[in-house]
């Protein structure tokens, strides 16, 4: 086998040039490979970049509409228009002469306000993402197979 | 053949080599060249990064139930690119009348010359509704459509303006509670700040941390971008409904009794919860540029904590628990009341300038007799124990209420140099002393809450970063004993009742003092001028609620009586059915079924 590829290179010497172009190649691909690697890692991080500032800006956008709707719902249950739709309504203030006290088994009247959670609350923030999504390939099979093989068997 | 094709191979690779080679060298050359350095930083400072403003949103003011009282709302600030104008008479007219604005004035602003060192960009007009800008955009569209990048100069468009939002502090109460809230300069985009009340006292709380930081363009920096936390919100202790009918109350009264002004305080002396507080003038605070034109001549923004005044009668609650707390009279004291009592080089005389013969302390101050308290201060109290008591109630010291702008007056006592034994008689009944009036609704809260002063407070709750923190209340001090309390309570329920007071709610029963003050007109005092007012409190056997209402200078009648009282039970009928306290026979019926 090794004296018919001697055989071979002596007869076509160009093969022997093209097996050094071919090794001095190989570094010139590796680092065409790598390069190309970084462009796309570095394009993708740009590009997520961007993205990130553009949430950015969207999310102070969404802060200012949400504090704008907030304004604009108090502005329409204002005290004034309130009593305004009231009125229009024909609801009259009732006079304090003729409002009776009447006790309501178990009620307590209006609870406190409470506009956040108190301190010390945990998981308000939380993710709220399905476990499925969230366990990998391994808590999958250990969690679907194994564990109820394990139960199966306490059960036996 | 192939000595040529090798030949030809060996010379595109020398070229090809050389190229790269001296490419490789040129870059190595610029990079380590004398420039580079200084070409990098100017680059890094130019480019690299954005210096942005951030203010936070202005946190919200929210009544005790959640009702928004102060928020933002979305406007928008209108200007020029002047580099892009190709019509600014389209412009102006297209603007003309809109937050007021003349052609003339929108014209001077759009013609400007652009220069790119120092004129780029030009406001027009600022705090402009989305229904303004909706219009501007649809125009401009229309526009751009017609006469696409404006090129044809004859035909109208709207190249160059632009718009963009930001927020705006607003108050959709408009003048409810304005007194309380105070307002946030918000005209002024740099440097706005809030003034008086709640707005002042909290500005750090509600503004956050504003922040200038450098914003990289660089995308790849982006995990540096500022957080920037909005403003805490507060909950107040104020109740909306209240407030309303308290203000409508006190306007109606103030018009009724040709009042000067007039204020009204609702606290809970449990707590110092603050749930109303009104007086006039009030301003819209969407408009509080007009400030100044409500509020001349030195006229406070707030005189339920801004205005000191001589109280009167009112102030007979507080010697009277003084005397029975110090032990020096009790319910078998008797004082003969002929009308007159002379000490210390002065003559002191009743409202009525009458005697009244013997009288119980239940009967001195059923008849509110002037001379009688004079006597208990001078001759039972003395000098010492009276003021040791006063200074206990607070008197003479602010209250530390969470509003900005609070007064007081410094008590003049003994070893004063403008203390005079005379003052110990007048100060008895409320005269030659000054308070403002939260200083006396809450040392008389003291009496309603079995001896405790609790500090007045309109502060609830803060929500930051997510969370509710609720306040704690805070005791101020305990000037008298709890039994005394109790005792000076039940005296004035009585007296209330004997006197078949226009104070009275049917139903329930109330412990208050009337208070009529004469004001001193260049050093006399006047009858004709006085200080009418009422403090109450109820149901007396569990106080809920402390009314504390003062009229000045009401020309229907001088008396507290008359004018002041009425206002407390018009008042207090319709805060029993707010705040659900039950009748004192249906709170029978409620112990006997629970019993």
């Amino acid at each position: 086998m090794a004296k018919k590829s001697k055989q071979a290179y002596k007869q076509a010497p160009w093969r022997r040039q093209i097996q050094s172009v071919g090794i001095s190649l190989l570094p010139v691909i590796a680092l065409v490979v790598v390069v190309s690697i970084y462009l796309i890692i570095s394009a993708q991080s740009a590009s997520a970049g961007l993205e990130i500032m553009d949430m950015h800006y969207e999310e102070e956008e969404i802060l200012r509409i949400i504090a704008n709707q907030r304004t604009e719902l108090a502005w329409k249950t204002s005290y004034t228009e309130m009593v305004k739709r009231a009125e229009k309504n024909g609801f009259e203030t009732a006079p304090s002469e003729s409002v009776h006290f009447m006790a309501i088994p178990g009620y307590t009247g209006q609870s406190p306000v409470l506009l956040a959670p108190p301190p010390g609350s945990e998981n308000t923030l939380g993710p709220i993402v399905n476990e499925y999504y969230q366990q990998s390939l391994w808590d999958w099979v250990y969690n679907t197979f194994l564990t109820s093989a394990q139960t199966s068997e306490a059960a036996q | 053949m192939k000595k040529g094709t090798f030949s030809r191979l060996t010379l595109i690779g020398i070229v090809l080599t050389s190229s790269s080679a001296l490419i490789i060298l040129q870059m190595l050359h610029i990079q380590n060249s004398t420039k580079h350095q200084e070409l990098s930083q100017w680059a890094d400072e130019e480019y690299s990064y954005a210096i942005e403003n951030y203010t936070p949103e202005r946190g919200n003011i929210y009544d005790r139930w959640g009702r928004l009282l102060a928020g933002n709302e979305d406007v928008y600030e209108a200007g020029v690119m002047l580099e892009y104008v190709t019509n600014p008479e389209t412009i102006a007219q297209t603007m003309e009348g809109v937050n007021g604005l003349t052609y003339d004035q929108i014209y001077d602003v759009v013609k400007q010359k652009y220069d790119e060192e120092d004129s780029i960009y030009a406001v027009i007009t600022d705090f402009l509704p989305s229904g303004v800008i909706d219009v501007l955009s649809d125009v401009k569209q229309t526009y751009e459509t017609e006469n696409p990048y404006g090129k044809d100069k004859e035909k109208p468009s709207l190249r160059g303006l632009i718009w963009s939002s930001h927020l705006k502090r607003t108050y959709p109460e408009n003048s409810l509670a304005s007194n309380i809230l105070g307002f946030y300069s918000f005209r002024d985009r740099r440097e706005g700040l809030g003034y008086y009340g709640v707005e002042e006292y909290y500005n750090d709380l509600l503004a956050g941390n504003p922040m200038e930081t450098f914003m990289p363009r660089n995308p790849y920096m982006l995990e540096s971008l500022p957080e920037v936390p909005a403003g805490a919100s507060l909950v107040l202790t104020i109740d909306r409904e209240i407030q309303a009918m308290v203000e409508k109350k006190l306007d109606e009264a103030i018009k009724e009794d040709e009042a000067v002004s007039g204020t009204v305080i609702v606290l809970d002396p449990r707590n110092g919860e603050i749930l109303a507080m009104a007086t006039q003038p009030r301003i819209n605070l969407n408009q509080y540029w007009k400030y100044e034109d409500e509020f001349k001549d030195r006229v406070p923004y707030n005189r339920a904590i801004s205005e000191t005044y001589e109280p009167g009668s009112v102030f007979k609650v507080l010697t009277m628990s003084a005397a029975y707390d110090a032990g020096v009279v009790d319910d078998e004291t008797t004082f003969p009341d002929t009308g007159r009592y002379e000490e210390h080089g002065a003559v002191i005389l009743n409202w009525d300038r009458k005697g009244h013969g013997e009288q119980t302390m239940q009967g001195c101050m059923q008849k509110s007799l002037n001379v009688c308290l004079a006597w208990v201060a001078d001759k039972k109290l003395g000098e010492e124990k009276f003021y040791e008591y006063m200074q206990a109630f607070g008197i003479g010291r602010r209250t530390s209420v969470d509003l900005g702008g609070e007064e007081t007056w410094p008590l003049s006592v003994p070893g004063d140099t403008d203390w005079y034994p005379v003052q110990l008689l007048t100060n008895s009944f409320g005269q030659g002393v000054a308070v403002t009036p939260i200083q006396l609704a809450t040392a008389i809260s003291a009496v309603a809450n079995d001896g405790k002063m609790m500090k007045p407070h309109v502060l609830k709750a803060i929500i930051q970063d997510g969370k509710q923190y609720n306040t704690t209340p805070q005791v101020l001090g305990v000037p008298i004993k709890a039994e005394t309390a109790r005792t000076v309570t039940a005296m004035l329920v009585k007296s209330l009742e004997n006197e078949s007071s226009l104070a009275l709610v049917p139903g329930y029963s109330i412990a208050g003092k009337t208070g009529t003050a004469e004001i001193p007109v260049e050093g006399e005092y006047s009858i004709d001028l006085t200080n009418a007012s009422f403090a109450g409190w109820g149901p007396a056997d569990d106080p809920q609620f402390l009314v504390y209402v003062w009229l000045e200078k009401p020309k229907k009648s001088p008396w507290g009586s008359v004018v002041a009282a009425p206002l407390f039970s018009d008042i207090a009928k319709e805060l029993v059915v707010y705040l659900d306290i039950p009748p004192e026979d249906a709170q029978q019926n409620l112990v006997a079924k629970e019993g």
